[in-house]
C-alpha cells in the first residue's frame, strides 16, 4: 500500500504535463483502491442455500455465520416475541451437539460466538482461529439440519428471555425508546414492525412446543438462508468443506410471505410513555421512512450526520452548546426491509420544557427543508461518510455481517464496495427533497417520555 | 481380468463411499495450530518523559493515536468533579484556535478527537493525520478555561448526575465501590452535587497545571503510518511539551469486612436486583499467580460456560447473564466481583447459588476436561486478538507500565498451559473468599428482603450514597381511588355482598383449639350494639368480654375508660365499626407472606390495631393489636385463612393467633348468621 502511494506520488509529478499517460495514472488510482475492495465468490448449493466466501489471509482468524430470512414481523398474531425465543432455542443442542454444551464447544476451541434477531432476519455466527474451520461449518449446518426443540429447552429459555427483558428494557433508563417499545405501537398500525422482537411477557408465555417445531419447518431451510464464511480460508478448498456438510440438508417448501402495507400517517400522533428509570425525560419525533433499499434511506442517514454527527453538527451546536437547552441530542435513521423510522431527540437541560425543545427541532428541520445546506457542510458530509465507509470493514467479523446482510436486505452483495458510491451520489438538492417529503409535523410521533413516579 | 474388475469396483465402491460417508456424530478435530508472529511496535522517547510507540499497519489508510498520562488514581476528595470539568473542557478550542473553528475543521475532515482528564484520542484517515494530530497536541498543551464554558458544564454534569438516581444499574456501581474501597479512596469516591458546586474554575486550571503534563505519558499511534515521518511529527508537536511536578499521594489502605454480610441498597423501582459479592485482595501482572487467576476467574465466572452462569442462567433461568471478575491492578488493592441481576422473586435464592459456586472452585477440584477447555480458549482469544493492530500497542504499553518482562506476551500461551488443576484450586482458595464478602443487593425492599433475611447472614442498610440507613419501611402507596370504604366493601363482597352483610342482625362465631390437652374454645357474638367474647376451657368459661355503647367489660369489671374509648369493635362485623372510626385509616400496601394487603390502621394512645385485607381477593388476612399501658406493651396477632360459606357468609376456618411468643391455631367449629343470638348473652 506504501509503495504505492509512494509510486503514485513521484508518478504524478513526472506525468503532470504528459496527459497521455493518464490511462495509466487511473490504473494506479484504481489499484489502490482495489486494495481497499472486498472480493467475494458466491454460488447456489442445489438445496437452495446460498454461499458467500471471502478469503483474507492477513490474520489467523476466521467467522462463519448462517443469516436466516425471518425475523418478528413474520410471527404470528399473539405471538410476539418467538423468533427472537426460537434464537435461543437453537443453542440447546442439536441431535450430536450435547444440550448445554454449545457454548463450551465453541471457547474450548478458542472461538468466540453469538447470535442476534431483528424484525426482518435472525443471524448466527462463530469466529475461530483458522484451524477451527470444519467445526464451526459443522456447528452451523447442525443446527440447520437437526436441532433439538423440546420442552426443556422451551421452559429454561422461557425464563432467560424474560429476564432479557428485563434486563435490557424494564429495568434500564430508556429502554423503551433503545428497543423502540415505546415507539413503534404508534407508526406501525398494521404493520408487525408496530410490535417489539422481545415481545410481550403474555405472548413468550403462551408460546407452545408444537408451534416452535412449526416454526422451525417453516422458516429454517436452507432455501431461506445464506452461509458466509471469511477470513483466513481457501476458497477452493472451503467450497468442498461447505457442500460436504450442507449438501445433505433438505431443501424447504417456499414461504408464502404476507405484505402489509400501512396507511399514511397524515396527523400527528401525539403520545406519552413512562419509564420509572430514569429522571431527565426526553422530547423525541419519529417519523416513518421508505425501506432499507431506498435511495432515500442514504438521505436520511446523511441528515441525521447533519444534525448529530459531532460536535459542529446543528442540533448539537445548537441546542447543546449555543442555546444551552439541552444536556444531549439525538438524531438517527433504522431503515429496515419494508419501512424505516428516523428518531430525532433531545434531554432537556434544567428547566427547559419539553414543548421549547420540540419548536427548536422543528427550526432545524424547517432549515432542511427550506434552505439548501452549504458546500462547506456538504463536503463535511462526504468527508465523514468517507471515513466510516473506511473503518467498516476492518474486522473479518464485521465483513461476514455485511455480506450477509446486503445479499439478504439489499439483495446485492456488492453494496459493501459500493455503497460509498450511493453517498458520492447524493446532493444538496437530494437533502432538501427528502427533508420536505419525509420529516413534517403531520406525518410524526411527537412523543414525550417522562419520569413514573417511583413507588415508595 | 476379473482381479482388475474386482478391485475396480472395490475402489469405485469405496470412493462413493468416502463421498457419502459424512458421520456428523463425530466433532470435527482441529486443524494444525497457525503460525502467529508477535511483532513489536517501534518506540522512542522524548525528553520530557513522554514516551512513543508506532505499530504501523498498511491495510486500511487510517491512523488512531491514543495519548494517555499514566499518574496513576487521582483523589478528588471534597472536590469530587474537577477531573469531570477539565475532562470536558478540554478539547474546547486552544489558545491558537477558537472552539468553534476547531470543532469544524475535526468535522470537516470527518475525523474524530476527543479528551479525557489524563489523556486523548484520535482517528482520521492516514492523509489527514498530521492536521488532525496537531490540533490534539495544541488542544492538550494550550487550552483554554472559560467561565461560559465551565458553568455549562457544571450544569450539565449536575443534571448528568441527577439523571442517574433512578437506574439500579448506575447506583449499585456507585454504592458498590464506595463500600469496597471506602469513600477516602480513588476508586471509592464519587461525585455528588455538593461536590461538584465546590469545584471552581481556578480548581479546573490548577487540576491540569498538576497533572496534565508529559511526565509519565504514553503516545501510541496505529495504522497507515511511516515510522521516521510520523517520528519528526511527534517531535514537533510535543517536543516542547515541559514536564511538571507531581504530587505524590499514598493510597489509603483497604481491607475486607471481618465476616460475610450482606449490604441493601432499596430502589422502589427495580424489578431485578444487582446482586453483587465482593471482595479484594492483591493481584499484580507480575505475580506468578497471574495465569492460574484468569483461568480460575475464567472458569467461576469468565464466560458463558462458566459455573456461574451454567447455575443462574441454564440451570435456573434467574438471569439474562451472571459473570465474575478479578484483574490485577497496580495502585492499589484489586476487587474480585461476582455478580448478576435477577428478578426481584429469586434474589435470595441468588446469594446461595453465587456463594456455593465460589465454594465449589475453592473446595473440588476443577473437571480436567474443563480446564483444558478453558486453557483452549484463552489460546484462541489470544491469538484472534492479533487481527487487530492495537493489540500490539496495549501489550507494549502493558510491559512498560506493569514492569512486566519484555519476553511476557511471548511466554503467555506457554504459562497458561503450565497451570494445573491443583493450581486453579489454590489460587480460589487465596483469591477468593465466602467467607470475608460483602454481598451487596441493590433492589426492591419490599419484594426482595423478607426471603433475604432467611438467608442467615447479617444484613446492613445503605441508602444511594453509600451511607449507612435504617432497615426501609416495607410499604407501597395506595392506588388512586382506593380508600378504606372501598377496602371494606370488597371485603364485604367477598365474604358474602355487600347488601347481604349490611342486612344481617346477628353473628356468632366458635372457634376451638386444644393447648396442653386442654380444649379451648373462643365463642363470639355480635349484634348492631353488642359484642361477647367467651373462652372457655374444657366446657368451663375462663374469660368474658362484653361491649356496648356505655363501655367494655371484662369479666363483669368495666375497663378504664381511656382504653375502653379506643376499644372501637363494636358491629356485627368489627369492619362497621372501623367504617365509623375516624381515628382508623387505609394506610399502606404491606407484603403479608408474599401477598400484598391493604393496611387500616388505627392509632390511639393505648391501643394501636392494624387490620390487612387481600389486594387481589378482598378478604381479611390478620388483625394486628399492640396494647401499651402503664410502661408495658401487648402485642397479639391473628391470620385468617381457609374461607368457608356458612349460611351464604364466608367465615375464616382457621385462625391462628399469637399472644408475645405463643402460637396457636384455631378452627371454627361453628358459624351461625341471625341465629342463636339473644341480648340475654350480653349481660
Amino acid at each position: 500500500m506504501r509503495l504505492i502511494h509512494y509510486k503514485l506520488i513521484n508518478l504524478k509529478i513526472f506525468l503532470m504535463k504528459k496527459i497521455y499517460y493518464l490511462p495509466l495514472l487511473a490504473m494506479l488510482i484504481g489499484t489502490s483502491l482495489f486494495a481497499q475492495k472486498v472480493a467475494f465468490e458466491e454460488f447456489d448449493l442445489d438445496n437452495g442455500l446460498h454461499v458467500i466466501l471471502h478469503q483474507d489471509n492477513t490474520a489467523p482468524v476466521v467467522t462463519t455465520a448462517v443469516m436466516y430470512h425471518v425475523g418478528a414481523k413474520d410471527e404470528a398474531a399473539g405471538r410476539t416475541g418467538m423468533a427472537h425465543f426460537f434464537e435461543h432455542l437453537l443453542f440447546e443442542g442439536t441431535e450430536n451437539i450435547e444440550r448445554g454444551t454449545w457454548f463450551k464447544t465453541v471457547s474450548s476451541n478458542g472461538g468466540t460466538n453469538n447470535a442476534n434477531t431483528t424484525q426482518d432476519r435472525t443471524y448466527y455466527y462463530e469466529t475461530f482461529p483458522s484451524n477451527n474451520l470444519e467445526l464451526g461449518l459443522w456447528m452451523e449446518s447442525e443446527r440447520m439440519l437437526h436441532p433439538v426443540i423440546n420442552q426443556i429447552g422451551v421452559d429454561t429459555q422461557n425464563e432467560v428471555v424474560k429476564e432479557e427483558k428485563r434486563s435490557r428494557i424494564d429495568n434500564a433508563p430508556y429502554g423503551k425508546i433503545i428497543y423502540k417499545t415505546g415507539i413503534n405501537k404508534y407508526i406501525f398500525k398494521t404493520h408487525p414492525y408496530g410490535n417489539s422482537v422481545i415481545g410481550s411477557m403474555e405472548d413468550l408465555n403462551a408460546a407452545k412446543l408444537s408451534e416452535f417445531k412449526a416454526f422451525f419447518k417453516e422458516y429454517y431451510i436452507p432455501n431461506n438462508a445464506v452461509l458466509v464464511v471469511a477470513g483466513d480460508i481457501e476458497t477452493e478448498k472451503t467450497k468442498s468443506l461447505v457442500r460436504k456438510y450442507f449438501g445433505d440438508i433438505p431443501k424447504g417448501a417456499p414461504i408464502q410471505r404476507k405484505t402489509v402495507t400501512e396507511k399514511d400517517i397524515t396527523e400527528t400522533i401525539k403520545a406519552t410513555e413512562y419509564d420509572s428509570n430514569i429522571q431527565i425525560p426526553l422530547k423525541v419525533f419519529v417519523y416513518r421512512t421508505p425501506e432499507n433499499t431506498s435511495k432515500d434511506s442514504y438521505v436520511l442517514d446523511m441528515i441525521s450526520s447533519i444534525l448529530t454527527g459531532g460536535k459542529s453538527s446543528r442540533m448539537y451546536k445548537n441546542l447543546v452548546d449555543t442555546k444551552k437547552m439541552a444536556l444531549q441530542v439525538l438524531a438517527f435513521n433504522t431503515s429496515q426491509e419494508d419501512y424505516g423510522t428516523y428518531t430525532m431527540g433531545a434531554l432537556p437541560l434544567g428547566d427547559v420544557s419539553l414543548d421549547d425543545l420540540g419548536t427548536e427541532m422543528d427550526l432545524e428541520i424547517e432549515k432542511l427543508q427550506n434552505e439548501l445546506i452549504s458546500e462547506k457542510e456538504y463536503q463535511k458530509l462526504q468527508n465523514q461518510f468517507e471515513n466510516r465507509f473506511v473503518s467498516s470493514n476492518a474486522s473479518v467479523q464485521g465483513i461476514t455481517n455485511s455480506l450477509a446482510r446486503n445479499y439478504m436486505l439489499y439483495d446485492d452483495v456488492n453494496l459493501i464496495n459500493t455503497k460509498i458510491e450511493i453517498f458520492r451520489s447524493i446532493t444538496r438538492e437530494d437533502i432538501q427533497r427528502v427533508a420536505k417529503k419525509y420529516l413534517n409535523k403531520n406525518q410524526r410521533l411527537d412523543l414525550d417520555y417522562l419520569k413514573q413516579e417511583a413507588t415508595k | 481380468m476379473k482381479n482388475n474388475i474386482v478391485t475396480f469396483i472395490a475402489v469405485f465402491l469405496i470412493s462413493i463411499g468416502a463421498q457419502a460417508q459424512l458421520d456428523r456424530s463425530v466433532q470435527p478435530k482441529a486443524g494444525p495450530a497457525p503460525k502467529i508472529q508477535l511483532g513489536k511496535p517501534q518506540t522512542f522517547n522524548l525528553k520530557n518523559g513522554m514516551k512513543v510507540m508506532v505499530v504501523e499497519n498498511h491495510k486500511l489508510p487510517r491512523v488512531s493515536a491514543s495519548l494517555s498520562l499514566d499518574n496513576g488514581p487521582i483523589f478528588e476528595g471534597d472536590k469530587a468533579g474537577v477531573r469531570s470539568l477539565l475532562s470536558s473542557l478540554l478539547g474546547n478550542g486552544s489558545k491558537n484556535i477558537s472552539k468553534d473553528d476547531f470543532n469544524e475543521k475535526v468535522d470537516y475532515l470527518g475525523a474524530r478527537i476527543s479528551f479525557g482528564s489524563q489523556g486523548a484520542n484520535m482517528s482520521s484517515l492516514s492523509k489527514y493525520f498530521p492536521t488532525i494530530l496537531n490540533l490534539m497536541a495544541d488542544a492538550a498543551k494550550n487550552p483554554v478555561f472559560t467561565q461560559e464554558e465551565f458553568d455549562k458544564e457544571v450544569t450539565k454534569l449536575i443534571e448528568g448526575l441527577k439523571g442517574g438516581e433512578n437506574s439500579v444499574g448506575e447506583i449499585a456501581n456507585r454504592v458498590q465501590g464506595a463500600l469496597t474501597y471506602g469513600k477516602n479512596h480513588p476508586y471509592g469516591e464519587f461525585e455528588t452535587e455538593a461536590s461538584v458546586k465546590n469545584v471552581s474554575l481556578t480548581d479546573v486550571q490548577e487540576f491540569y497545571n498538576t497533572y496534565f503534563v508529559p511526565n509519565n505519558a504514553y503516545l501510541v499511534i496505529i495504522g497507515d503510518v511511516d515510522y521516521k515521518e510520523v517520528k519528526k511529527l511527534v517531535k514537533k508537536q510535543f517536543g516542547k511539551w515541559k514536564k511538571g511536578t507531581i504530587p505524590s499521594y499514598t493510597m489509603p489502605s483497604v481491607s475486607n469486612v471481618a465476616k460475610t454480610e450482606i449490604n441493601f441498597i432499596n430502589m422502589p423501582n427495580a424489578v431485578q436486583s444487582d446482586v453483587s459479592v465482593i471482595s479484594t485482595t492483591n493481584l499484580t501482572m507480575n505475580n506468578p499467580d497471574y495465569f492460574a487467576v484468569l483461568l480460575a476467574n475464567q472458569i467461576l465466572g469468565g464466560d458463558f460456560d462458566s459455573y456461574l452462569n451454567m447455575n443462574l442462567r441454564e440451570k435456573h433461568g434467574y438471569t439474562y447473564g451472571a459473570r465474575s471478575g478479578l484483574r490485577a491492578s497496580r495502585h492499589t488493592v484489586a476487587k474480585f466481583k461476582a455478580s448478576t441481576t435477577v428478578r426481584n422473586t429469586v434474589t435470595d435464592s441468588t446469594v446461595v447459588e453465587i456463594l456455593k459456586e465460589i465454594n465449589n472452585i475453592r473446595t473440588k477440584d476443577v473437571d480436567a476436561e474443563k480446564l483444558k477447555a478453558v486453557k483452549s480458549s484463552y489460546v484462541g482469544k489470544f491469538v484472534m486478538a492479533l487481527e487487530r493492530p492495537s493489540t500490539l500497542a496495549r501489550y507494549a504499553l502493558n510491559i512498560e507500565t506493569n514492569k512486566l518482562p519484555t519476553t511476557f506476551y511471548e511466554n503467555y500461551l506457554a504459562n497458561i498451559n503450565k497451570v494445573s488443576v491443583a493450581d486453579i484450586k489454590r489460587v480460589a482458595q487465596k483469591y477468593f473468599t465466602t467467607e470475608q464478602a460483602r454481598v451487596v443487593v441493590t433492589g426492591k425492599a419490599i419484594d426482595v428482603l423478607p426471603n433475604l433475611e432467611k438467608a442467615g447472614y447479617t444484613i446492613n442498610y445503605f441508602d444511594k450514597q453509600g451511607n449507612s440507613t435504617d432497615k426501609p419501611e416495607m410499604t407501597k402507596p395506595i392506588p388512586a381511588g382506593t380508600t378504606k370504604e372501598t377496602v371494606i366493601n370488597s371485603y364485604f363482597d367477598a365474604i358474602g355482598g355487600k347488601d347481604n352483610i349490611t342486612a344481617i342482625a346477628s353473628t356468632m362465631t366458635v372457634y376451638e383449639t386444644e393447648m396442653n390437652g386442654s380444649k379451648i374454645s373462643v365463642t363470639e357474638k355480635r349484634t348492631a350494639t353488642n359484642y361477647l367474647a367467651s373462652t372457655a376451657m374444657n366446657g368451663a368459661t375462663v374469660m368474658k368480654i362484653t361491649a356496648n355503647n356505655e363501655g367494655v367489660y371484662m369479666n363483669g369489671q368495666a375497663l378504664p375508660p381511656a382504653m375502653s374509648n379506643e376499644m372501637k369493635i363494636l358491629g356485627t362485623f368489627t369492619e362497621f365499626s372501623l367504617l365509623n372510626n375516624e381515628n382508623a385509616t387505609l394506610n399502606s400496601i404491606e407484603m403479608i407472606d408474599g401477598k400484598e394487603a391493604f393496611v387500616i390502621k388505627t392509632t390511639g394512645e393505648i391501643i394501636n390495631s392494624s387490620v390487612y385485607y387481600d389486594v387481589k381477593t378482598g378478604l381479611k388476612l390478620k388483625e394486628a393489636q399492640s396494647t401499651s399501658m402503664g410502661g408495658r406493651t401487648q402485642n397479639q396477632e391473628a391470620t385468617f385463612s381457609d374461607y368457608k360459606e356458612f349460611n351464604g357468609i364466608k367465615f375464616a376456618t382457621k385462625k391462628t393467633g399469637s399472644m408475645g411468643p405463643q402460637k396457636m391455631t384455631f378452627t371454627l367449629a361453628d358459624a351461625k348468621v341471625n341465629e342463636d343470638v339473644n341480648d340475654a348473652d350480653f349481660k
